[in-house]
């Protein structure tokens, strides 16, 4: 430190001819720039000019990395699957690690200059930039995942040319859940996830009632990590899981940590969104991964004949949109084919969320929240805050 | 500096300081780090002349690039002058991300408080005051550690960091807050509540230009900043303590308390700088979005590059901008995100690395040897 203190302070010593000269130098650097540009300006690039008879130029907006082993990587896969599909037909590109905020329009502003008439973003945080940008470029779709105001405000709250998926994650968790509910022995299983709101918390149902489908003694125990990604965090939450005494973990994190637990405490173990089971064999149930690439294929298919209408798509298991990883080797046969039968069931529905109305579903305090025979809307589900009966831990966290 | 006398060579302080160098320097390191980055660039199988131009285009001259690039460039201003001030009189205030949370947690918090029906410049003013208080407060604890309890303030102000990010989640993520939107889409997933229209920062628009209110007033706060350094007591103490505390003793100052104002100083500009962030361009608190930005760790750059020198800063901000800006127009399938952080690593690693050379001059301590 004493080294930088020591630079740092004489460079305040100097006089006050500094301050010219670096704003001189700053000047100096654009002049440098500008040379730059003077020299280039004549080999003027030909792909800022739109085709109108060409490929579809469409771009992804990522808020991480594309090899996060999940959320991104997941969305990147299925950009990679839609380009493979429409080969020549798409020139897609993709900006990765965007914050959520201004920058978010500045990525969207540029790619637009760039000539991309379809835009998909990633992370809920884009969702207002998104909105903005389709009020300002009527020309471009606008396509956002895991938005809501479709859903809850009504199509009329945006711009035509904006429209969202998502999908239903919580009717893979219920399968992954009947995994769970087999492989418990003690009856209590532990949910290590991130923040108590609907998404996560309909999820959490969803598994709770497929491990009491199968096992109708089983209890689930929640415990909150409060992040999407914290390794640390993760670890001392499925650590916290282990001593209380639950006996098969689901971690519904961006991180394997949990996995790490479950090995070195030999217990079944349940993952998110992301395959596992070549890297925790011993452990291993399954999970619910997401499979974006069919959807963003036919969105780009019916965009370029024409079709595009505002939609609010949401997955499900019958569109392969959301599928179980491959089994771990610890769950049995008998579970397997249980779990496969079930999955079929929901697939033949063509819709989502077959199960919630099986029977009469209680929440915690025995107040009957989902009638037998009924059907949730997707508002029920996106504003599902109650966990049904059975789980142990609070939904406001 | 063990390494470099083992193989004879060492840096000593310049006694003159040939006014040329001022200037040479940096363009000479800017030209060499083009020159390396071609280099990178050639090897990825890239067009160096085009990956330029097309910097430039994106950062600063196609239309309503320089209007981007001035969103970026103000939080960077504010933060970038949170660090020159601090530095100058050696507080390593490493807290301004902190700190600009703490602006932007006050400044929404009051702009909420107000209602839709303030006026607005007594709404904006209201953000300007809250968040420069916010700042200022939260960086007066690493302040009053380091000149009263001689705790360093670099691990201080770091950690402070983390517990304001925690903070901001807390108000959004984690709690029933004031802060909080409940309702509508709220429901659903945690957010801020908008601040009304009347709290939000204008912006000029000059025909292709747009110019942010906040990019405006950083820029007055610098020239202010400038001549309270050099043409006020206050700024006459500061450079004493901050070049030689002893003397600044014995001279009858009182080190202890001009770093403790020096610290609130530092920590009220990146506050504002939160204010202007939330007033001028986000208008909600959102602290995913703030944590992801990082634009208090980019002041630091932004305040080493301008030496100090809060006029310079407001150049830097917006040279840093308009590359920042560049660096996402840059990205694709071709060319991988790590390679844009190369890209711009290598500029500012090769222009920080040329400061050296006007400071210090290397000494070949062999042929030293030799001769004596």
């Amino acid at each position: 430190m004493s080294n930088e203190e020591i630079m740092v302070s004489r460079g305040s010593t100097s006089s006050r001819r500094t301050v010219r000269k670096a704003g001189i130098a700053t000047i100096a650097l654009v002049a440098v720039l500008g040379l730059f540009t003077a020299a280039c300006s004549s080999s003027k690039s030909s792909d800022d000019t739109a085709k109108p008879s060409g490929p579809t130029k469409a771009a992804w907006i990522y808020v991480g990395p594309i090899n996060d082993g999940g959320w991104t990587q997941a969305h990147n896969r299925g950009r990679e699957d839609a380009a493979k599909a429409l080969g020549a037909n798409l020139e897609s590109t993709y900006k990765e690690n965007v914050p959520e905020g201004p920058a978010t329009a500045q990525v969207i502003d540029d790619l637009v200059k760039d000539g991309n008439t379809v835009i998909f973003a990633t992370s809920y945080g884009f969702k207002d930039a998104m909105q903005a940008a389709a009020k300002k470029y009527p020309e471009v779709k606008f396509v956002q995942a895991t938005g809501d105001d479709i859903t809850i405000n009504g199509a009329s709250s945006v711009s035509s040319n904006y429209d969202e998926y998502w999908g239903a994650g919580e009717d893979t968790q219920y399968l992954a859940g009947m995994a769970a509910g087999a492989a418990t022995k003690n009856n209590v299983i532990g949910v290590e996830a991130p923040f108590p709101i609907p998404e996560i918390i309909r999820q959490i149902n969803g598994f709770a009632l497929g491990a009491q489908s199968v096992n109708p003694a089983a209890t689930v125990k929640v415990v909150w990590t409060k992040s999407w990604f914290d390794p640390a965090a993760e670890r001392q939450a499925a650590e916290s899981l282990v001593a209380s005494g639950v006996d098969v973990i689901f971690s519904h994190q961006d991180s394997p940590t949990a996995g790490e637990v479950a090995k070195a405490n030999n217990i079944p173990w349940v993952g998110y969104d992301s395959d596992q089971s070549a890297a925790y064999p011993t452990v291993w149930l399954t999970t619910a991964v997401y499979n974006w690439g069919p959807y963003y294929t036919e969105k780009l298919n019916s965009i370029r004949d024409g079709k595009w209408s505002q939609e609010n798509y949401y997955g499900t298991i019958g569109d392969e949109f959301t599928t179980m990883a491959p089994f771990g080797a610890i769950v049995s046969a008998e579970s397997k084919s249980a779990i496969q039968a079930e999955q079929a069931k929901a697939a033949s529905t063509k819709s989502f969320g077959w199960y919630w109305g099986l029977s009469d579903r209680e929440d915690q305090d025995g107040k009957v929240q989902i009638k037998k025979g009924q059907t949730l809307t997707l508002k029920d589900l996106y504003t599902m805050s109650y966990f049904v009966k059975g789980i142990d831990g609070s939904p406001k966290g | 500096m063990s390494l470099a006398s083992r193989v004879g060579l060492r840096l000593e302080p310049r006694v003159d300081n040939p006014r040329w160098m001022n200037w040479a320097v940096p363009v000479c390191s800017f030209i060499a780090a083009l020159l390396v980055g071609s280099i990178v660039l050639l090897i990825t199988s890239q067009n160096p002349i085009s990956v330029y131009q097309r910097i430039l285009e994106r950062g600063f001259l196609d239309t309503g690039s320089l209007s981007g690039t001035f969103i970026s460039a103000t939080p960077l201003l504010f933060t970038g002058l949170c660090a020159a001030v601090a530095f100058k009189v050696g507080f390593f205030n490493i807290g301004g991300e902190g700190q600009f949370y703490v602006g932007a947690i006050f400044a929404s918090g009051i702009a909420l408080s107000l209602g839709a029906d303030a006026q607005s410049w007594i709404a904006v003013g209201a953000m300007v005051l809250a968040g420069t208080v916010g700042g200022a407060l939260w960086a007066f604890i690493p302040g009053i550690l380091r000149a009263y309890f001689r705790t360093n303030e670099i691990i201080t102000s770091l950690m402070l960091n983390y517990v304001a990010g925690i903070g901001a989640t807390y108000l959004i993520f984690e709690s029933d807050s004031f802060w909080r939107e409940l309702g509508g889409t709220g429901a659903v997933f945690p957010k801020g509540k908008i601040i009304p229209l009347s709290a939000q920062w204008p912006s000029f628009d000059l025909g292709n230009l747009v110019v942010p209110f906040g990019l405006l007033l950083g820029a007055v706060v610098a020239i202010w900043l400038h001549v309270l350094q050099r043409r006020t007591r206050f700024g006459y103490e500061m450079r004493v303590v901050g070049g030689a505390p002893s003397t600044a003793r014995y001279a009858g100052m009182r080190p202890a308390r001009v770093i403790v104002a020096v610290a609130m100083l530092s920590g009220g500009l990146a506050g504002l700088g939160g204010a202007a962030d939330v007033g001028n361009f986000r208008h909600v608190l959102d602290p995913k979005g703030l944590q992801q930005s990082g634009f208090g760790y980019a002041g630091i750059v932004v305040a080493a590059l301008a030496r100090l020198n809060p006029i310079a800063v407001v150049f830097v901000a917006i040279i840093l901008g308009g590359i920042t800006n560049a660096g996402y127009a840059l990205q694709g399938p071709d060319f991988p995100a790590g390679l844009v952080g190369t890209l711009e690593g290598l500029i500012l690693f090769c222009t920080l690395g040329g400061e050296v050379l006007v400071r210090y001059r290397i000494v070949n301590t062999r042929r030293q040897a030799v001769a004596s």
